[in-house]
């Protein structure tokens, strides 16, 4: 360690282990997974994402979601826990996250995880009173609420059909409807299409999931 | 008292450049850095306390869209890694490197250049940390600047580290065959890690995203690499330079050093990928992440027994040693709960929970941060010619951060352990668990409460040191 040369040499190839057997490994190998046919649907698996959903990928990157939210269900031989709790029915593996631009994977659990939260949760109206107000659909929940993805306004001619239904504190002003935004749609189509509950080659669904 | 003299049984004269004019051609860019990482320390822990605030009244601040608890830990987090930690090891870096190998930085196209690098690394800071706060956040964990912001970063940082780095073949002394002590290992080690570890995770997940399949092992490579190869070894380069100095005697075991530097560059690497155990990536690689992180306990029993036995001999009063030797401790706290978490059977239920964020506090705010607190405390009256510290203020600062940050992590492990406990039985529901978890949170704003303090101080004594020069005029 005496010339700079041979001593960026040597930090260099220490460096190279863990370069190549992680990123470079990765990306050869997890980068270029494909698509598998769904027999049953003639589509492919995991499911297309709709655009609304991909924009709706965006909303939950720039509001931070992943602060408290992961998304990945934990092998079964490391914990059995996440689909004792019906956080998904089988772990989560490299070729779900296929579709997305972004892997959420996250690193705290201050709320649920959302893998499966298109499967556990399905109803969008759900999703908007509580993203508008979590407290409204549950009790004691610490998740802040994401209203400025909403609109209040005046009801023109008839109320809308999107409007959501809200009671007590949350109700608006007599005449007027809240009504989600583009980006709280979009958001709750993302949500809705979070879903790591297909069969694939390396994660097979058993007929008895859940059971522990 | 002058803390030049402490370089000078390495610094003699004939040996290049002097002390007093090392430091004044490095000035400049480090009082710029030091000063501004500072400041960076204190919004960033305001913006911690709110948010830990927000997660015992949700409701706190309203319901605006940039002040919610997603936007605001990113901020709050980015502006440490980014605005405090980096900041303050690259002008800790630069000080220590000229100091070391007693070289000037010379010449007025270099200096410019240094300069603007520094207006440009906080230019980026400020614009990707709004960035974050209009909703332009990448969503990935550590690097949510956008990708120009982090682009500007990385240049940034070029502008400086090439010249760091390219000191170490310049140092005095290397054309008679002097060895290269521990510490510029260590710095030129941090300077070299940065660009490729913060250059291939944002190539990878920012700039040319991979497809998203392949991207958790590399973001928890990256967030791994982050700390243990580049903080990490600037925090190894400040105590090994230091302390020997500090103490007037040499290692021990010294013969063991270059064992430890390796080691801890091979396995730091690795361990990140132990933060994904049970996770989407092939098994083998999580393997590897545990085995990583339970060896990386060697280098850093390594760096104990090189470093701790100097701690006897140390100046008990000087607030500079305080924070270096504090910091060798929490070095092997963070490295001894790293291993413990990096165990499948610990990580089962600690994973996910605030256990493993009290790791990464270990290390970056008593590993990391320690060491460049005392730094800064001794290059300030170096670089300035005189003394600067309000003594009482320093004190204050010292114990204020050290306790506000045992109690913080003592709350977080506490949390994280009873949180995850309670997770493993699936009849506890999850909102029950939050509930059970409020005490936490609200013991964890009062030692945010006590940090944010302690950056008050600290921030407030170095303005008042920097611009008191009319006040005591140099002798």
């Amino acid at each position: 360690m005496h010339r700079l040369s041979t001593f960026l040499i040597g930090i260099l190839l220490v460096f190279l282990t863990s370069w190549v057997g992680v990123v470079a490994y990765s990306s050869s190998r997890l980068g270029h997974l494909d698509p598998i046919a769904d027999a049953d649907t003639g589509g492919s698996l995991p499911p297309n994402l709709q655009g609304d959903a991909i924009a709706g990928q965006r909303v939950y990157a720039a509001e931070g979601c992943i602060a408290c939210h992961s998304q990945q269900v934990r092998q079964t031989s490391v914990t059995g826990t996440d689909i004792a709790r019906g956080w998904g029915v089988r772990p989560s593996v490299a070729r779900d996250y296929l579709r997305d631009s972004t892997a959420f994977l996250g690193s705290v659990r201050l709320g649920q995880d959302l893998s499966n939260v298109g499967v556990r949760l399905p109803d969008a109206k759900w999703h908007y009173r509580h993203l508008y107000h979590p407290g409204s659909v549950c009790e004691g929940s610490i998740m802040p609420s994401f209203s400025h993805l909403f609109e209040v306004r005046k009801i023109q001619g008839q109320r809308s059909d999107q409007a959501l239904d809200l009671t007590g504190v949350d109700a608006p002003k007599a005449g007027c409807e809240v009504v989600p935004t583009a980006e709280a749609k979009n958001l709750v189509a993302y949500l809705l299409s979070l879903r790591h509950d297909y069969p694939l080659p390396e994660a097979p669904v058993k007929k008895a999931a859940g059971a522990k | 008292m002058s803390n030049t003299t402490y370089f000078h049984h390495h610094d003699p004269e004939s040996e290049g450049a002097k002390a007093s004019c090392i430091d004044a051609s490095v000035r400049t860019p480090v009082l710029l850095l030091f000063g501004n990482a500072l400041h960076w320390l204190l919004i960033a822990s305001v913006l911690a306390l709110i948010a830990s605030i927000k997660l015992v009244a949700p409701g706190f601040l309203g319901n605006v869209s940039f002040l919610g608890y997603g936007r605001l830990s990113a901020m709050a987090r980015d502006l440490f890694l980014y605005g405090w930690a980096s900041q303050a090891a690259i002008a800790a870096g630069i000080w220590l490197m000229a100091r070391f190998c007693h070289r000037t930085l010379g010449g007025v196209l270099l200096r410019t250049l240094i300069n603007s690098a520094v207006v440009l690394w906080n230019l980026s800071v400020l614009l990707g940390t709004l960035a974050i706060l209009a909703g332009y956040s990448t969503g990935v964990e550590w690097l949510e600047y956008p990708n120009w912001a982090s682009a500007m970063l990385f240049l940034s940082f070029l502008m400086i580290g090439i010249w760091v780095v390219c000191l170490f073949d310049r140092r005095a002394g290397i054309e008679s065959g002097g060895r290269a002590e521990p510490a510029l290992w260590y710095l030129v080690a941090g300077f070299c890690c940065f660009p490729w570890v913060y250059g291939t995770a944002n190539l990878l997940l920012t700039w040319k995203p991979l497809q998203a399949s392949a991207q958790g092992a590399v973001q928890g490579w990256f967030c791994n690499g982050f700390v243990i190869l580049w903080l990490l070894p600037i925090a190894f380069g400040c105590l090994y330079g230091l302390l020997p100095r500090l103490s007037g005697r040499h290692l021990n075991r010294q013969n063991l050093a270059p064992l430890g530097f390796w080691l801890l560059l091979l396995f730091g690497g690795w361990a990140g990928l132990a933060r994904l155990i049970g996770g989407p990536i092939p098994a083998w690689m999580t393997s590897a992440g545990v085995v990583a992180g339970v060896l990386l306990l060697i280098p850093i029993l390594i760096v104990m027994m090189n470093l701790s036995g100097l701690r006897r001999r140390g100046e008990k009063e000087n607030i500079a040693w305080q924070f270096l030797s504090a910091g060798l401790s929490f070095v092997l706290a963070a490295g001894v709960l790293e291993a413990l978490t990096a165990l499948p059977g610990i990580s089962a239920f600690a994973r996910f929970t605030w256990v493993t964020a009290s790791v990464d506090l270990l290390w970056l705010f008593g590993a990391v941060s320690f060491p460049l607190f005392g730094v800064i405390y001794l290059s300030l009256p170096a670089l300035l010619g005189r003394e600067c510290w309000s003594t009482s203020l320093s004190g204050l600062h010292y114990w204020l951060t050290f306790s506000g940050l045992c109690f913080l992590t003592v709350i977080l492990i506490l949390d994280g352990l009873f949180a995850g406990l309670a997770l493993l039985d699936p009849v506890v529901s999850f909102l029950n668990i939050t509930s059970y978890s409020q005490p936490f949170h609200v013991l964890e704003a009062a030692a945010r409460l006590l940090l944010v303090a302690a950056a008050v101080i600290v921030a407030s004594n170095f303005t008042r040191a920097v611009a008191a020069k009319r006040l005591f005029p140099k002798k």
